[in-house]
């Protein structure tokens, strides 16, 4: 009997203790917390939680990230949902800034806080027609798609999109790309090879605005890609699933040019799970496409002012140095002359804002069903 | 006079004892079955209101995200969203390649299975218990390691096709099709139908068959007659649980097969993630739950006749 009660005493101890260690914060009594959530590849991960923090912890001790990881975007449309659910129901959105695919179609939807440059001082750095493009996402570091070639087997690698195409049928089984569904770098390919057939116009609508009657015009690139599935790798209309894939088969020597992440790749060459002989290079007519990751501030979210001062110090010329020279292999969102000088010789030569953009959402949704009902194994 | 009213107090004691027991019986299944109407079943009512247009309520959030959305016209909702899944050019191809490798794989699957039970239970020894020891192993390996590991065994410079090769054989590379899928699923499920075949079989008494051996019969009408029809049930278990599973697997056809035609599991999950068109993809899982259903059936038919031969009911 005596034993039963001295448990009993623990327990409640216990449940006491559990609440109080839940009312009162444990550390950070005088800090105040930004809730990051991150829906990316682990590299991002790695980006804020080895490289970018530490810094803006120096910069800003009063403040404290709580970071919420979710592999790929996985779960981006219940993500998606919650948000636009928390501004239905008038209730919190459970983060304060968004780094992920998504932040694209919320602020689509109205839902992000668009910055002003008088709150956000460095938002005059980022060239406006990307602000613009982000509808309240604000644009943070960039990548774009390149041309991976083995400079063993490729010695003149191709310049054009019409010399990539050429390439490809005279060295059958020897090029490929990804399914789109799958990553942006075969997605990429995809579109460059239906915008050939576009007019800048139709591809500036596409690329802003849902359309279905434009969509039509894809037939003439679709047929493109149809005669590849002859050439590419496999010769079976068969094409890798994701970007990894496209990586993988590059490095093993089955593939001796594909389109490929200029962030990915970069970080394998410097990890060394690329053989040395893969080189990149940039095509034109058109060129591949590329583009910013946005954050997002959510409207609704009850800490704006810390997660303004954050996004703030994310576009200052010490955070775009860390994005560029890390390991993340990033290209800056600010012009190149405000990186310190070493850095900012490694990305003079690409001007962020000739990137072609990809299309907007809904399109990019469109291209990717439309694709894979029409192109593989046909 | 008082003996009979003894026995009738008796038998309302023992009624009374039994109604007891079987309320007792019915709350402790209470709470699975709870929990399966809330978490299970609603979310499949929802999605089944879902698939016939009804977006408003519980799906309003998911048909403002979502692309391509069908909205019932009339009070019980519309076909629109089955009709522009069934005239989709990829259902037809990716229903077919889906049943295929289900029947396929299950067939062999089975045969596989009865071979190595039946080998064990006749034969015996230390062989044959080593045998079926080594075929759980996949059972204890992750799906995605496995599928992983096949694609890299048959892969374009996987070992299979590196060792003919030395040989001046140039077999085909098997990934990406669908034969590359039938290996993959048939590797990930034999274990499971190994285990509930072979322990069906342990439990046929040896005086059954010896005494058959004694009477002269052949090893094919022993297992023929006795064997299959005193495992029955184990077997159907084997059976149905195989072909369910198959018929919705992800991760083997994700990593091993084509783009296209493809299993309905990866066509489902393509469609609610990269195309957003959650409504298709429901129809579509409607469409697995159905065939799925269909196997169901075999399975209680199985269980039905095993409980009214044994005079359960």
């Amino acid at each position: 009997m005596k034993e039963r009660k001295t448990s009993k005493l623990f327990a409640v101890l216990a449940v006491a203790g559990l609440i109080v260690a839940g009312t009162t914060p444990v550390s950070s009594a005088d800090t105040i917390k930004i809730r990051l959530y991150v829906a990316a590849d682990t590299n991002v991960k790695d980006l804020w939680e080895k490289a970018l923090l530490p810094e803006f912890y120096k910069a800003y001790p009063d403040y404290n990230v709580e970071l919420t990881f979710d592999r790929n975007g996985q779960n981006d449309a219940q993500t998606l949902a919650k948000v636009i659910a928390s501004k239905v129901t008038r209730k919190d959105p459970g983060m304060d800034v968004i780094d992920g695919a998504m932040t694209v179609q919320l602020g689509g939807a109205g839902m992000l806080w668009r910055g002003t440059a008088g709150l956000m001082p460095n938002l005059a750095n980022v060239p406006r027609v990307l602000l613009k493009n982000g509808k309240g996402g604000i644009p943070y570091r960039a990548s774009m798609v390149l041309l991976a070639y083995n400079s063993k087997n490729v010695k003149t690698p191709p310049k054009t999109l019409a010399e990539i195409l050429a390439w490809a049928k005279a060295n059958p089984g020897k090029f490929t790309y990804n399914a789109p569904s799958g990553g942006g770098s075969g997605y990429s390919f995809v579109q460059t090879v239906i915008d050939s057939y576009l007019t800048q116009q139709e591809i500036d609508i596409l690329v802003t605005a849902p359309n279905k009657a434009l969509q039509a015009k894809w037939e003439k690139g679709f047929q493109t890609l149809r005669d590849l599935n002859k050439v590419t790798y496999g010769q079976n209309g068969t094409y890798p699933i994701n970007n990894a894939a496209t990586l993988d088969l590059l490095a093993k020597g089955l593939v001796d040019m594909g389109p490929v992440w200029s962030d990915q790749i970069a970080s394998a060459l410097k990890a060394g799970t690329m053989p040395k002989d893969i080189k990149t290079t940039t095509i034109t007519k058109p060129s591949l496409t590329g583009g910013p990751a946005f954050l997002g501030i959510p409207s609704n979210s009850p800490n704006r002012n810390g997660a303004r001062i954050l996004v703030n110090w994310v576009l200052s010329p010490v955070a775009q140095n860390i994005i560029v020279a890390g390991a993340m292999n990033g290209l800056p969102v600010i012009p190149s002359n405000l990186l310190s000088e070493e850095i900012s010789a490694t990305v003079s030569g690409l001007d962020i804002k000739t990137l072609r953009p990809p299309y907007i959402s809904s399109n990019i949704s469109d291209l990717r069903t439309a694709w894979a009902s029409q192109v593989p194994g046909k | 006079m008082p003996e009979s009213i003894q026995v009738s107090k008796t038998e309302n004691l023992a009624t009374s004892r039994v109604a007891r027991f079987s309320l007792i019986g019915f709350l402790m299944s209470l709470p699975p079955v709870l929990v399966l109407l809330c978490f299970v079943g609603a979310p499949i009512l929802i999605a089944f209101a879902f698939s016939l247009g009804h977006t408003g309520g519980l799906n309003q959030i998911i048909s403002l995200v979502g692309q391509e959305i069908y909205t019932k016209d009339a009070w019980w909702g519309t076909f629109d969203a089955y009709n522009s899944v069934f005239q989709d050019a990829r259902f037809g191809p990716d229903l077919r390649t889906t049943l295929t490798v289900t029947i396929f794989a299950t067939v062999v699957v089975t045969v596989m299975a009865l071979g190595m039970g039946i080998y064990q239970r006749i034969h015996g020894g230390k062989l044959a218990t080593i045998i079926v020891s080594l075929s759980l192993v996949p059972l204890f390996v992750p799906v995605v390691i496995a599928a992983f590991a096949i694609r890299t065994f048959y892969d374009g410079n996987g070992f299979l096709k590196a060792v003919l090769y030395q040989f001046g054989i140039d077999f085909p590379t098997l990934t990406m099709t669908a034969n590359a899928i039938t290996i993959g699923t048939i590797w990930t499920s034999l274990p499971f139908a190994i285990l509930m075949v072979s322990s069906g079989l342990q439990s046929i008494p040896d005086a059954l068959i010896e005494s058959a051996q004694d009477a002269g019969a052949s090893f094919f009408r022993i297992v023929r007659t006795i064997m299959i029809p005193l495992a029955f049930v184990p077997i159907v278990i084997a059976v149905t649980f195989t072909a369910i599973g198959i018929m919705g697997s992800f991760t083997v056809p994700y990593f091993l097969g084509a783009n296209q035609p493809t299993m309905l599991g990866v066509e489902i999950a393509m469609f609610f993630g990269p195309y957003n068109r959650p409504q298709q993809s429901v129809v579509m899982a409607f469409v697995i739950f159905v065939a799925a259903s269909l196997i169901a059936v075999a399975y209680v038919w199985a269980n039905v006749r095993s409980a009214k031969q044994s005079g359960r009911i």
